[in-house]
C-alpha cells in the first residue's frame, strides 16, 4: 500500500542511513578530484610525454561510461591481485573519470583568460607570484565555479552507479527496500526527495560563491 | 597476449552488444532532441505558465540520478499493468531524462545569438515565424551543435546504466562474458575500448562542428 505511515517511519532512517555514504563519497570524490584535476590540467599544458598521457587519460575517461570503469577496478583489480572494497573501489573509478571532467573545466578556466590580462600585470612591474595570486586566480576561480558546481552535481548523482557493486549508499538501501517490501512508490519517492535536497543544496552553495566573486567580472 | 585469450573468443559478442548500444542511444537520441527544442522553445519565448513548467521539469530532472529513474520505471512498469516491452521503457526515460538537458543547450543557443539579429530580422519586417524559420533557427542550431554531440556522447555512456535493470547491450554483453570467462579485467577493458572508439568519434566530431562554427565569427 504506498504512503503507509508506519512503512515510512522505518524507512526514512534507512534511506538517511544510505545518504550519509552518498554523501560520503560525493564529498571525498570532489575534495580528491579537485587537487588531481589540477595535476592532470598542469601535466597537459607540458610539452612532451607527461603531456600526452595526460591527454590521453583525459579522453579515455571521458568517453568511457563510469560503470564500465567501475567494474574495471571492482572486480578487474581483484583478478589480477589489488583487490579494493566496494567503498574504495567506487570512490576510486569515480575519482579516475571525474579527474578527467575537473581537469578540462581548470583548463577551460586558465585559457579563459585573456593574454592581455598578463601583459598588463606584467607592464604595471607586478612579479609572476603576484600577477598570478591577484590578477589571474581570482579570475580563473570566478569563471570555474559554474562549472565546478555542476560538476559536483553530477558527481552526487554518479554515486548512484556505485550500487552496482553492492555499496550500501542510497541507491542500494532503495532497492533492498523496494525489493523485501514492494512499497515501490514510497521508496523512490523518498530517494528522489533526498537525492533534490542534495542537489539544491550544492546548487544553492555554487550559487552563494559564484556572487561572492562576481567583484571580479 | 595468451591473457587476452578470453577478448578473443567473446568479441563477436561484444560487437554486437555495441551494436545494441547504437541502436539503444540512436532511437533515445530523436525524441530527445525533438523534446528538448520543443522546450526549450517554451522556455524562450512561452507564457509564464509554460515557463514554470519547464523550470519544475528542469529542477527534478537535473536533480535526479538516471539510475533511479530507470529502476523506478523497471518496477513500476510491471504494477501498472502497462504491456510495454522493456526496451522500450528505458529508450522513453533516457529521452525524457535527455531532453532536459538538450533542451539547455538549444535554448543556450538561441539565447546567444546577437540581439542585432532579432532586431534586422524584425526591421525587414518578416512575420515571427519566417524570422525563427530561417534567421534564428538556422543560426542556432549551428551554435548548439558541439554541445549537441557531446550530450550524444554522455547518452551513449549512459546507456550502460541498462544493463543494472536488466537489458541487454554492450555491458549486459561483457558481463556475461565475464561471467563465463572469468576474466573480468580484459573483457572490460575490452568493453571500454569498444565504447571508446564510438564515443571517441563522436567527440572527434564535435570538435570539428565547433571549430565550423567559430569560422563564422
Amino acid at each position: 500500500m504506498p504512503f503507509d505511515p508506519h512503512f515510512i517511519a522505518r524507512l526514512i532512517p534507512a534511506l538517511v542511513e544510505g545518504a550519509e555514504v552518498t554523501v560520503e563519497l560525493a564529498v571525498l570524490t570532489m575534495a580528491i578530484c579537485l587537487v588531481w584535476g589540477l595535476v592532470v590540467a598542469l601535466a597537459y599544458g607540458m610539452r612532451g610525454p607527461l603531456g600526452w598521457i595526460a591527454g590521453i587519460y583525459i579522453q579515455v575517461v571521458r568517453n568511457t561510461p563510469l560503470l564500465v570503469q567501475l567494474y574495471i577496478v571492482y572486480f578487474g583489480l581483484s583478478m589480477i591481485g589489488m583487490g579494493l572494497s566496494g567503498f574504495a573501489s567506487g570512490l576510486l573509478a569515480l575519482c579516475i573519470q571525474n579527474g578527467g571532467y575537473v581537469a578540462e573545466i581548470y583548463r577551460g578556466g586558465l585559457q579563459a583568460v585573456s593574454p592581455r590580462q598578463h601583459e598588463a600585470g606584467r607592464a604595471l612591474g607586478m612579479r609572476r607570484w603576484t600577477l598570478y595570486t591577484t590578477v589571474i586566480l581570482p579570475q580563473v576561480v570566478a569563471r570555474i565555479i559554474p562549472p565546478l558546481t555542476n560538476q559536483a552535481i553530477s558527481i552526487t548523482k554518479d554515486t548512484s552507479q556505485v550500487a552496482a557493486i553492492a555499496v550500501m549508499e542510497m541507491m542500494k538501501v532503495a532497492q533492498v527496500w523496494v525489493e523485501s517490501s514492494a512499497n515501490t512508490y514510497d521508496v523512490f519517492l523518498g530517494v528522489a526527495i533526498i537525492y533534490l535536497a542534495l542537489t539544491s543544496v550544492i546548487n544553492l552553495a555554487g550559487k552563494l560563491f559564484e556572487r561572492k566573486l562576481a567583484f571580479v567580472q | 597476449m595468451k591473457e587476452f585469450a578470453p577478448l578473443l573468443h567473446g568479441y563477436w559478442y561484444l560487437l554486437r552488444g555495441a551494436g545494441m548500444t547504437v541502436l539503444m542511444a540512436g532511437v533515445a537520441v530523436l525524441p530527445a532532441t525533438l523534446c528538448g527544442i520543443v522546450i526549450a522553445l517554451a522556455q524562450v519565448f512561452g507564457n509564464r505558465f509554460a515557463r514554470g513548467a519547464v523550470v519544475a521539469y528542469l529542477f527534478v530532472i537535473r536533480g535526479i540520478p538516471l539510475l533511479v529513474l530507470l529502476t523506478f520505471v523497471y518496477y513500476l512498469l510491471p504494477l501498472t499493468g502497462i504491456d510495454l516491452p522493456p526496451f522500450w521503457g528505458v529508450v522513453l526515460v533516457l529521452a525524457f531524462y535527455y531532453a532536459a538537458f538538450m533542451s539547455e543547450v538549444f535554448r543556450a543557443g538561441i539565447l546567444s545569438l546577437p540581439r542585432a539579429q532579432w532586431d534586422a530580422a524584425r526591421s525587414l519586417g518578416m512575420t515571427r515565424q519566417l524570422m525563427m524559420r530561417i534567421v534564428i533557427f538556422p543560426q542556432a542550431l549551428r551554435l548548439a551543435a558541439p554541445p549537441f554531440v557531446s550530450l550524444c556522447v554522455s547518452l551513449v555512456k549512459a546507456t550502460s546504466l541498462v544493463s543494472i535493470v536488466g537489458l541487454w547491450e554492450l555491458t549486459m554483453a561483457s558481463r556475461e562474458i565475464v561471467e563465463r570467462t572469468l576474466a573480468p579485467f580484459q573483457i572490460f577493458i575490452g568493453a571500454a575500448c569498444v565504447y571508446f572508439c564510438i564515443c571517441y568519434t563522436l567527440a572527434l566530431y564535435g570538435k570539428y562542428l565547433e571549430r565550423r562554427a567559430l569560422v563564422g565569427h
